[in-house]
């Protein structure tokens, strides 16, 4: 059954800069044991402190260096007006991680975290957190800078470019079993019948994201699996922020890894973020992939480099739904064909137009056009940034007008209710089950209305209950 | 994410080792005496709080010594990078603190004993600070050929100077700071500053003013950490949720040309806008012959000037001197002193800097050693 | 580097004309963008050197700028970059090392026409536009020239006065409010009368000492008002307020007598040059000013001395008092600095015992005109013991080149510029720095 429903606009996407960071939301689901035990180490502390919102971290400063508990009430002082609701997300969000604990009288931070942060500023201790260096070995000099991005991009380049021509007939590089374990399990690529894996509608969108997302992405369904197979979450978590706040183009040493650290180093080398000269060697490298998790710069400075476009941007889109990419990168070609009926290649040039056909195609994949317009936003050229708006307002309006041309119906599951035997009964159900908040469409004139799946069991239970009782 | 790109901070030290003798003194002469290197110790502090907030942004620290100016540290020419490095320390931190402590070092060393102190070379500094944040905020060959700033400079935003001043006034060096402020609001870069020791320096407060930074005199020096991350750590764009600590009153002196005084009535040439401290027959700067009547009614009325503000001390025309707060408030009822005003509620209004020390337990300094009790 | 590469992208994509023909109108546009940014340059080169040829706008031929541009062998555009740059240093060398007449305090109120007359096309790319562009050159220029002035905007449009930028001394506030076109589109018709008013009543408050002014750039030939524009008129006149029009249409009386009357200029412009100059002519100071000041200083009428007072500024937080100018209370607010009232806004005079107050940056704006820094000497050979380093922004030299270069007269093939006095090495990106924005030598700086 279905019920018809006029089209709505997608929800107004909300502002970059208050989407909090894809980590926390997986850090507040932890208990407090396992984050205090994770803010015993400086690095950890300095990692995470990168990842709050620009507020917090002042707010975190703030309190940092105090010895003892302020009153609330004179931190509040501070904040104007305006900025009352935002502090106040800001606490909570705090509070969230056990960063600041809850509280409406005295505001101090987390001892743990306050002294392991404060060491981290004035460095120190023995923790070893920020990773113990190898002893160089004059026989085999560490991978220089240039060689490790090579590396972090071959093989990260090789996991998109997998997911993206997977179902074409093309056969490029497979990745290491670990990481098509990981793409599957993350729901990017699923396979149907041991028929070879192919890409989903969350792997098309994945593709679209920005690669920090992607590899946040990716990070976060790791740490979901590091649990199933019984690794320490602390020591994953503390691996990753180790490698976070190292030095790009140093050889560190594995002696001192815990456990599951080094089960951590095979998978780890498969996503690029280290480099090690064979797997059983006692030193790795971080990668650039490794080193920038927690800045917002691009984690591949490479990215475009090796194409010939210049390294901000490359996509000049025209008013007439054409579309000029300055690459030659296969993979930024493989992605665009996603949503461009491409025309022409040139060395350094793929020439395509946004079709209705193309753009369909990419919605029939699951990819929304917010996704493909925010693509376009962020690859677009020097040249085109000169614009405002950036991109011309005709197509944009075309693409959201081609998905909702998709969204006009909308089917969901659930049970109609007819042939009360008076209007008392049916209002009294009506109105049992309005409460519950299960009710999807309503007719008075005939009687009748329709319920969600999830709410059937009560409604049922209810009219039971009603008829048993009325019995009586 | 938040906004992406890093923000720019440029440090400026004021070195003066007389100053910085006087500021160490122990009680009679300072409540809160602090010697060179737990300032030190606590500025790290503060330049690795800025390193850590983002993994983008950039530092440059320079340092004015007396008579000459140096850059002590950037981001984007780092100096020595094949330093060992610790298990326990952040590598850039280590960085930081390591180049700069020992460019501090070898300069002072070199700058021997010498007779007399040259005053120490603040507005150089502010120049070469300008000059550099010019240079990084313009998309120019070389500096985005640098692999150390993986992004677009041109596009850094809200470039920040802070101040941090030990040294009183320098009447002399009124023209060249001006001409900074003018170049630093071209630029639109924001300058902090923070008076360290000595008395109120009007100038610097106008550079803070005209430039929408935050100027603070610290009251309590042994809260200098506290005082330098709540007010000099947060980006314009948190300073508009989180409000810094607001100037108590900016001064709008300015220096005259002919003695080099400080003078708060002037007399200024229509021709040049020269200033002179007292009616004189020709401009100085652009040989303009004033007539005799303006000269002469000038002239009269000018005993009358002197003797309606003699109880102000800054009409002194001498040196630069420190107005207490009381004798402004006394005349005009317009302000309140300090304790009283650390004592009652902010009521809507927002807070005044004297109760950062006052209003909130104090910051331990980094040396360990354990501030006493409560002011209140 | 990177810069050019991206251009030399993006005229390849100018050059794919093959593709298809509704690709021509977006790169041509793009050339079109170009070419006016060239212009421009020339433009502002050229200004008051030579004027443009006085034709109407239709019977100009169309310039080629782009062919003004040469390419060297390589086809960079590096030599002619080089060309430019050389040229500046010239002119700076060439500039007069003495003081630069400076004048008074100006106010200037300027009413801008936003009726739909000004959405006209006989000046391109439509009188509009360009009015938009020119005063945003004209108040940059204006700034530059009389730093103690200040500068509010005034919109006519749909029969009323619509106030677009407050008074202010600061040019970037001023530009900022005439930056976003889409604000102030064109519609309805204009009214002189109602946007004189409110000029008029805006510059109400200001000290004697001062010049009021109001500059009318007018592309309309009717105006819409509620009353008797000449009791306005006799009103202006008593107020002391100058008025000046520059007509983009045509002549009409009563501008005319609007300006006849206020002692102001009146002019129609021809086209695009034209309407450029008749509205830089207004920058210089007005004359009759100086005259009227009394004829026993006929040697040198403007020259006086004037007593000014610098005030100290009161913080936002500081406990509220009454003001003397409008008995308001108030916290912040300025004291004057001999009696101690306290007034709202600087400048102004006092009202108790009428000293004139100025904030001291006001006069300082113009002082780097006093005291120009001494323009650098290019170095020409490499020299052992000079520092690796440029000394204002601590960018490092280049290498010395190998074999020798030719460089254009007064640049360094090192790109190291040495100040005379200080004799430290400067980049050249610094040297610009400090001549034209700084205004004073890191080396020498005290």
């Amino acid at each position: 059954m279905s019920s018809i429903q006029p089209y709505t606009y997608a929800e107004a996407t909300t502002p970059a800069s208050n989407i909090p960071h894809a980590l926390l939301p997986f850090l507040e689901t932890q208990s407090q044991n396992t984050l205090t035990r994770l803010y015993q180490l400086p690095s950890s502390c300095l990692s995470i402190f990168r990842l709050l919102a620009p507020l917090e971290r002042q707010l975190v400063m703030n309190l940092l260096w105090l010895e003892s508990a302020i009153p609330a009430s004179t931190m509040a002082a501070w904040v104007v007006r305006e900025g009352k609701q935002q502090y106040d997300a800001a606490l909570g969000n705090l509070a969230r991680i056990h960063i600041l604990p809850n509280s409406t009288v005295k505001l101090a931070l987390n001892s743990t975290f306050k002294s392991s942060f404060r060491q981290a500023i004035t460095g120190g201790g023995s923790s070893g957190s920020f990773g113990v260096p190898a002893v160089l070995d004059e026989k085999r000099p560490p991978l220089n800078v240039e060689g490790l991005d090579g590396y972090a991009l071959e093989r990260w380049e090789t996991i998109l470019h997998y997911m993206v021509s997977s179902g074409t007939g093309q056969h490029p590089t497979r990745p290491s079993p670990g990481v098509l374990f990981l793409l599957e399990r993350s729901g990017l690529m699923a396979s149907t019948y041991g028929s070879p894996l192919q890409i989903t509608s969350a792997g098309f969108q994945f593709l679209l994201h920005s690669p920090h997302a992607q590899l946040w992405d990716l990070l976060l369904q790791y740490l979901h699996m590091a649990e199933e197979r019984q690794m320490d979450l602390v020591e994953v978590l503390s691996f990753l922020f180790m490698l976070s706040t190292m030095e790009l183009g140093r050889e560190y040493s594995t002696e001192y890894l815990g456990p599951s650290q080094k089960a951590m180093l095979e998978d780890l080398r498969d996503y690029g973020l280290i480099w090690q000269r064979k797997p059983s060697s006692r030193r790795f490298s971080p990668t650039r992939l490794a080193t920038t998790l927690t800045s917002s710069s691009p984690p591949l400075p490479t990215m475009t480099g090796t194409s010939s476009g210049p390294p901000e941007g490359f996509i000049v889109l025209e008013t007439n739904y054409r579309i000029y990419a300055y690459t030659d990168n296969p993979l930024q070609t493989a992605v665009l064909n996603l949503f461009v009926s491409l025309k022409y290649r040139f060395p350094n040039l793929v020439v395509g137009s946004i079709t209705r056909d193309s753009v369909k195609k990419a919605l029939a994949n699951g990819i929304s056009a917010d996704q493909i317009i925010s693509y376009l936003i962020t690859h677009a050229h020097p040249q085109m940034r000169k614009n405002v708006p950036l991109l011309p307002v005709t197509v944009q309006d075309q693409i959201r007008l081609w998905e909702l041309e998709r969204n006009r119906l909308k089917s969901q599951e659930g049970y109609l209710y007819t042939a009360f035997a008076s209007q008392a009964d049916y209002e009294f159900v009506l109105n049992y089950a309005k409460e519950l908040n299960v009710v999807l469409w309503e007719s008075t004139a005939k009687r009748c209305f329709f319920g969600t799946l999830a709410g059937h069991a009560n409604i049922r239970g209810f009219i039971e209950r009603r008829t048993a009782g009325g019995t009586m | 994410m938040d906004d992406a790109r890093g923000s720019h901070l440029s440090v400026l030290i004021d070195l003066s080792p007389t100053q910085w003798h006087n500021s160490a003194q122990g009680p009679p002469r300072n409540t809160y005496p602090l010697p060179l290197n737990s300032f030190l110790s606590q500025l790290l502090a503060f330049l690795n709080s800025h390193i850590a907030s983002k993994h983008e942004n950039t530092l440059a620290v320079f340092g004015a010594f007396p008579g000459k100016s140096v850059m002590l540290y950037s981001t984007i020419d780092p100096t020595n990078h094949d330093q060992a490095i610790d298990a326990n320390s952040y590598p850039p931190f280590r960085l930081v603190d390591s180049t700069i402590v020992t460019r501090i070092t070898e300069e002072l060393e070199a700058l021997g004993e010498p007779e007399e102190e040259a005053p120490s070379s603040l507005v150089s500094a502010l120049i070469k600070a300008l000059c550099y944040v010019n240079r990084v905020t313009l998309p120019s060959v070389s500096t985005t050929n640098n692999p150390a700033d993986g992004h677009d400079p041109a596009i850094l935003p809200d470039p920040r100077i802070l101040v941090l001043s030990v040294s009183p006034d320098l009447s002399t060096s009124y023209i060249p700071i001006m001409n900074a402020i003018f170049s630093a609001q071209k630029l639109k870069v924001t300058i902090d500053v923070c008076q360290i020791y000595g008395p109120d320096t009007i100038f610097l407060q106008q550079a803070a003013h005209l430039t929408g930074g935050s100027y603070i005199f610290l009251e309590r020096r042994d809260a200098l950490l506290q005082y330098l991350i709540m007010s000099f750590l947060s980006p314009p764009s948190i300073r508009k949720i989180l409000s810094v600590p607001t100037q108590d009153k900016v001064d709008f002196r300015a220096a005259c040309f002919c003695h080099k005084n400080i003078v708060d009535i002037g007399f200024v040439c229509s021709v040049c806008l020269s200033i002179f401290c007292q009616p004189v027959p020709v401009c100085s700067t652009c040989r303009t012959k004033f007539p005799m009547k303006t000269l002469q009614r000038l002239n009269a009325s000018r005993p009358l000037l002197s003797s309606s503000t003699s109880n102000a001390s800054r009409t002194s025309p001498s040196t630069p001197q420190a107005r207490t707060p009381t004798a402004l408030g006394a005349d005009t009822g317009a302000s309140t002193t300090n304790g009283a005003r650390s004592s009652t509620a902010p009521l809507g209004g927002l807070p005044h800097s004297g109760s950062i020390g006052n209003g909130t337990p104090r910051a331990a300094n980094i040396n360990g050693s354990r501030p006493g009790p409560e002011a209140r | 580097m990177p810069p050019r590469r991206d251009n030399d992208k993006f005229i390849q994509a100018d050059s794919d004309s093959d593709i298809s023909v509704d690709d021509e109108d977006f790169s041509k546009s793009h050339k079109g963008k170009g070419k006016a940014d060239v212009r421009r340059k020339r433009d502002v080169k050229g200004k008051g050197k030579a004027k443009d040829t006085q034709s109407y706008t239709w019977e100009a031929s169309y310039t080629r700028s782009w062919e003004t541009v040469q390419e060297d062998e390589a086809g960079s555009l590096q030599s002619s970059v080089d060309d430019w740059m050389a040229r500046g240093r010239r002119r700076r060398l060439l500039e007069p090392s003495t003081a630069i007449r400076r004048t008074i305090i100006r106010h200037l109120i300027l009413l801008l026409d936003l009726s739909t007359s000004m959405m006209d096309r006989d000046m391109r790319p439509t009188r509009f536009d360009l009015m938009l562009q020119v005063v945003r050159e004209f108040v940059a220029e204006w700034f530059d020239q009389n730093p103690l002035g200040q500068i509010g905007v005034v919109g006519m449009r749909a029969g009323i006065g619509e106030r677009i930028g407050e008074m202010s001394g600061n040019p970037q506030e001023v530009l900022k409010c005439i930056a976003d076109r889409h604000k102030l589109e064109p519609t309805g018709e204009p009214s002189l009368q109602n946007s004189i008013e409110m000029a008029r009543s805006s510059m109400s408050h200001l000290p004697t000492h001062s010049s009021r002014e109001i500059i009318i750039i007018f592309g309309s030939l009717t105006t819409c008002d509620p009353g008797n524009i000449h009791e306005t008129l006799d009103a202006c006149v008593k107020a002391k307020i100058r008025i000046s029009v520059v007509a983009l249409a045509a002549e009409m009386k009563i501008c005319r007598d609007l300006c006849d009357k206020t002692g102001g200029q009146f002019g129609v412009a021809l086209n695009e040059g034209h309407f450029r100059d008749l509205l830089f002519e207004l920058i210089p100071p007005p004359a009759q000013q100086a005259v009227s000041r009394g004829a026993s200083r006929a040697t040198n009428p403007s020259a006086d001395l004037m007593m000014m007072g610098f005030p100290t500024r009161l913080p936002d937080t500081s406990p509220p008092s009454l003001c003397v100018c409008h008995s308001e209370v108030k916290s912040e607010g300025f004291l004057c600095p001999r009696c101690l009232a306290k007034v709202c806004d600087v400048p102004t005079d006092c009202d108790i015992c009428g000293l004139m107050i100025v904030s001291s940056p006001h006069l300082a704006r113009s002082y780097h005109h006093l005291f120009p820094v001494r323009a650098y000497d290019a170095v020409l050979s490499a020299d052992e013991a000079a520092s690796n380093s440029c000394h204002g922004c601590f960018r490092p030299f280049p290498p010395p080149p190998t074999g020798t270069t030719t460089t254009s007269e007064g640049l360094s093939p090192l790109g190291r510029y040495r100040c005379p006095d200080c004799k430290n090495d400067f980049c050249s990106e610094c040297d610009v720095f400090v001549h034209d924005v700084i205004h004073c030598c890191p080396g020498c700086g005290q």
